[in-house]
């Protein structure tokens, strides 16, 4: 190969290197249309992450064509294949000064924007509301202080069937594999809001990224940053701190309405006694966690005595301050004039309740609760303390024991009271006590779980 | 092992041969061989628990294993690539080439040297074998964090233990590696005097002095938490989780640079002797390699920005972590000048040396994107940071010792290697350590978490590529594993200095050395410093 057309190929590969540089810069507005890059994403935060991670990757650039080329120059021209002859030249104090100074006027023109930017992400100060986030073992928990409900928002049915091992499900047939919650995240645009990001078991990190970035939730302590979304849209995250089993299957999806059609929906989840509205098309959602209207909720999972949580539009009781264990979470302001609706009970149990439909939807919620620590053929996991169902004195013996068990937790267990109404209780009760080899011929009906709450 | 043979010398002292030569030897060459032939299995381990990972991330969707069994791999696949693989290779070569590089007869403490080695196999056999234990091996990450870490089985007290002993081989290692350099140079042959390879395991030897035993407490403390009723790391006992990131990152942030400085070493011997050159500002190498070892105490919560700390603590820790890139820099421009106007033949020895301050400086940059706070709410626990580490690691702490086993085998073994299979196997992994590692950059920006065994059908494309490249990678250092068998087992006679432009005391004996070397000092003229008027 001849001395110019390495050059030739040199300047080639430099071109070469720099087009694909400029592809990696295209940028994108959001995750679902991104491609090489960080999405600029729709919140005041995320534009300012975007413009510091695009400051410091152009730097980068620069500086690597430089010594890059150096490195490249060297290794052409002098090369001992050539005849190069090597100088003995082997220090220079001034180049060593130089060097060392050039590097840290860059770095601090780096580092005044980045401070600059870190002091504006960091200001949650004067919110318009706020939201508690709570991380479970997998799935999050939102609640809207204010407006005095919360629910649970974990991988949607169609998700989780498929990414089962050996599902046979192809992924790419699902719509938002991975990335679907039941219960979103509804949020109004163009307000600030406070988030307040804690966890019930183990560290759990909310990350959006077209929010601007993460945060995580450590058990027992509380983390605050705050969001204003710009634009209307569907944003979808992830869980981004390594939470056991099922860390790549509890997502986080946030609607972003426009204010007034915020408050259409917040009235709509108030009025619907205990159901999820869809901020999608309005609809009532009859499976999975219902929305619970009491915030001493929280107080319940951790433990300090309040009264029951009763999932279905009770007395609302006005939201209290915080458990000794939870840190600094603020006074809710009760903001909204517009009370739950109090409405009289649903009827317990709904006028078709025999074995079949207990089974049929005890299955369903086996699946996406239990089965993460019962193993979805009820073989149990000894090392967390969740036994098999076919050997369990619980599933074998006394109806009332086992409701209890259900409703309250132990240990590792949750207190699934607190996240699953009576209907859905009574089913998965009914469920083990006839499946895994056991056919006990049970049939709980909602009603039961009701009476023993 | 013919290839290190026995000096008949005037002693008349007896070696044991066979297996029990190995067991109870206190040789410096012997103890090297051990560390590099254990290092080189724990590799191979450590390599196919990443197969494993590759294998299941190559399409969306759970093909293979259990999430909880994933998790172990990628838990395994760490702990072991860092205790078991980089840090014996890099401690396999202290052993092998500090005594002879200073004019020493042996390493000062040789028979706790020997039992710095022999904890090893016991620590990795209790750690692998929690794999087969009920419940599995540990899931937590390695980096433990509670309160998960405290949800792991059976294997718990075992992990710990393994990670106890570990620990004390490394510390042990250390403190023979600071004794021998003070004690046992060669008459005149003052610290700066030292070849730099001597310098930075120095002053690696005082980082893992420094920290080993801070990570010996954050063990403990998950330990007792678990079993005797601490609660270190739990809110309701008045404890905190967060704690743990610090203590643990206080020790994690200088292993990583005792994981990179015997590669500044290496690197700082390969280039002179390929660019016929002596190595450039040697005394601000010295100077850099230092103050990166002072610096790495400051910076530990750069991995751990999301975490909720005060303002105040995430610009002093963005500020103090930019400021480590400027020595690390500064040796990247000396390594250079090195080779500017030198006369450059690209043996295997040198083709990674040179790959190694590309890739390096490629992990460097994404390093201080990293350092950008704002950006790093972005790129905290994604792909992004994977790409990174595994671009220094990889492409910088393992390139570096593949470089050296490529330097440095003529001499251990007297006989030359291969060239052509060297030359293959570096481009190979080169090309396919690209393949497996740059796409995860992107992976990170759009999105994509880590610790993850699937993923939204988005990252398909950019997840089966580094998953090919995984395996590409993964298949070539079969390459590497037959040069270095068949190195040992016989070749091309090695002359004392196959290398034209070497310096230094090693290429002085014979290739293989004698048993005992060095047993005379040599004279000021025989290592006077290349580098020095």
């Amino acid at each position: 190969m001849g001395f110019h057309s390495i050059k030739n190929a040199a300047r080639a590969a430099l071109f070469a290197g720099l087009g694909l540089v400029a592809v990696t810069a295209h940028a994108a507005k959001s995750t679902d249309d991104a491609f090489w890059n960080m999405p600029e994403g729709v919140t005041p935060t995320s534009h300012d992450v975007y413009g510091i991670h695009m400051m410091v990757f152009w730097w980068c650039v620069g500086i690597g064509i430089v010594v890059f080329g150096a490195m490249i120059y060297s290794l052409v021209m002098f090369r001992h294949s050539k005849g190069a002859k090597p100088a003995q030249f082997h220090d220079s104090t001034t180049l060593e000064i130089a060097w060392t100074i050039a590097p840290v006027i860059i770095l601090i023109a780096m580092a005044i924007p980045a401070a600059k930017t870190l002091v504006r992400m960091t200001d949650a100060s004067d919110p318009e509301m706020s939201i508690k986030i709570t991380g479970y073992q997998w799935k999050w928990q939102y609640d809207y202080l204010q407006d005095g409900f919360s629910f649970f928002s974990m991988l949607a049915a169609s998700s989780d069937q498929a990414s089962q091992l050996h599902s046979g499900i192809d992924p790419a047939s699902v719509d938002h594999y991975l990335r679907d919650v039941d219960h979103p995240l509804v949020v109004p645009t163009g307000e600030k809001i406070r988030l307040l990001i804690t966890s019930d078991d183990v560290i759990h990190s909310w990350w959006m990224p077209d929010f601007g970035g993460k945060t995580d939730g450590n058990p027992g302590f509380v983390n605050l940053t705050w969001i204003k979304v710009e634009e209307p849209g569907v944003y979808r995250g992830a869980c981004a701190e390594l939470c056991g089993r099922w860390h790549g299957f509890m997502p986080i999806v946030v609607v972003a309405k426009t204010p007034a059609d915020y408050q259409a929906w917040v009235k709509a989840m108030k009025a619907a006694n205990g159901k999820y509205v869809s901020p999608y098309d309005g609809s009532l959602e009859d499976v999975g966690s219902p929305v619970v209207f009491d915030t001493t909720n929280y107080n319940s999972m951790m433990g300090t005595p309040t009264g029951a949580a009763v999932p279905t539009g009770s007395n609302v009781s006005p939201p209290v301050a915080a458990s000794p264990n939870a840190g600094a979470v603020g006074q809710a302001q009760n903001t909204n004039d517009s009370k739950p609706a109090t409405a009289a009970a649903a009827p317990a149990t709904p006028a078709k309740w025999d074995m079949q439909t207990a089974m049929d939807k005890g299955k369903q919620v086996y699946a996406q609760n239990c089965a993460a620590c019962h193993m979805p053929d009820g073989t149990g996991n000894p090392e967390m303390g969740a036994p098999a169902f076919h050997t369990s004195a619980i599933a074998n013996g006394p109806v009332a024991a086992h409701i209890q068990r259900v409703l309250k937790g132990k240990g590792a267990m949750p207190a699934w009271g607190n996240m699953l109404d009576d209907l859905s209780i009574a089913a998965v009760i009914t469920f083990e006590r006839n499946s895994f080899g056991n056919h006990k011929g049970d049939v709980v009906k909602p009603s039961d779980v009701a009476a023993a709450r | 092992m013919s290839a290190v043979t026995l000096d008949h010398d005037h002693h008349g002292e007896h070696h044991p041969s066979g297996l029990w030569r190995w067991v109870t030897t206190t040789n410096h060459k012997d103890i090297g061989t051990l560390y590099l032939l254990f290092s080189l299995l724990m590799f191979f381990i450590g390599g196919s628990f990443a197969m494993v990972i590759r294998a299941e991330l190559f399409k969306p969707g759970m093909q293979l294993v259990d999430p909880v069994v994933f998790n172990e791999m990628t838990t395994m696949h760490a702990l072991i690539m860092i205790f078991g693989a980089i840090m014996p290779a890099f401690v396999g070569l202290a052993n092998w080439m500090i005594p002879i590089m200073i004019g020493a007869p042996d390493m000062a403490l040789p028979r706790m040297n020997n039992w710095s080695f022999w904890i090893l196999p016991f620590a990795f056999t209790l750690l692998i074998g929690t794999i087969f234990m009920p419940g599995g091996g540990p899931a937590g990450g390695w980096t433990m964090y509670p309160p998960l870490m405290l949800q792991t089985g059976t294997a718990f007290p075992f992990v710990i233990f393994a990670v106890h002993m570990m620990g004390i081989s490394s510390v042990m290692g250390a403190i023979n590696i600071v004794v021998t350099i003070l004690n046992l140079r060669a008459p005149k042959m003052t610290l700066l005097k030292m070849p730099l390879f001597v310098w930075s395991w120095f002053i690696t030897a005082y980082l893992l002095i420094a920290v080993m035993p801070v990570l010996a407490g954050a063990v403990t403390m998950l330990l007792t938490d678990k079993y005797f009723g601490t609660s270190f790391f739990s809110a309701a006992g008045g404890g905190d989780p967060v704690m743990f990131q610090h203590i643990f990152w206080f020790f994690g942030h200088p292993e990583v640079y005792i994981m990179i400085l015997p590669a500044f070493g290496i690197v700082s011997e390969i280039i002179p002797t390929f660019s016929r050159k002596p190595l450039f500002g040697y005394e601000s190498m010295v100077y850099a390699v230092a103050s990166i070892a002072f610096l790495s105490f400051i910076v530990w919560a750069h991995h751990m920005f999301t975490v909720g700390m005060p303002l105040a603590g995430e610009l002093f820790f963005m500020f103090t972590t930019m400021l480590i890139a400027v020595p690390t820099g500064v040796k990247v421009f000396n390594w250079t000048s090195t080779m500017w106007k030198g006369s450059i033949s690209f043996e295997t020895p040198m083709l990674f040396a040179v790959a190694f301050l590309f890739l390096f400086t490629i992990g460097g940059f994404s390093g201080v994107m990293c350092a950008m706070v704002p950006a790093d709410f972005q790129y905290q626990d994604s792909y992004f940071v994977v790409a990174h580490f595994h671009y220094v690691l990889v492409t910088g702490a393992a390139f570096a010792i593949m470089g050296s086993v490529y330097y440095w085998l003529p001499k251990w073994t007297g006989h030359m290697y291969n060239e052509k299979l060297g030359k293959l196997h570096f481009w190979c992994s080169t090309i396919f350590v690209n393949v497996l590692f740059f796409p995860q950059h992107f992976l990170g920006l759009a999105g994509m978490p880590r610790r993850i065994p699937d993923y939204p059908v988005q990252f398909t494309d950019l997840n089966m590529l580094s998953s090919i490249g995984g395996f590409l990678f993964g298949a070539s250092q079969l390459i590497f594993l037959y040069v270095v068998i068949s190195t040992i087992r016989g070749g091309d006679k090695a002359p004392a200095k196959p290398w034209e432009g070497a310096k230094g005391l090693e290429w002085h004996l014979p290739s293989p050395p004698p048993y005992h070397s060095w047993t005379t000092p040599p004279d000021k003229e025989v290592w006077e410093h290349p580098y020095r008027d």
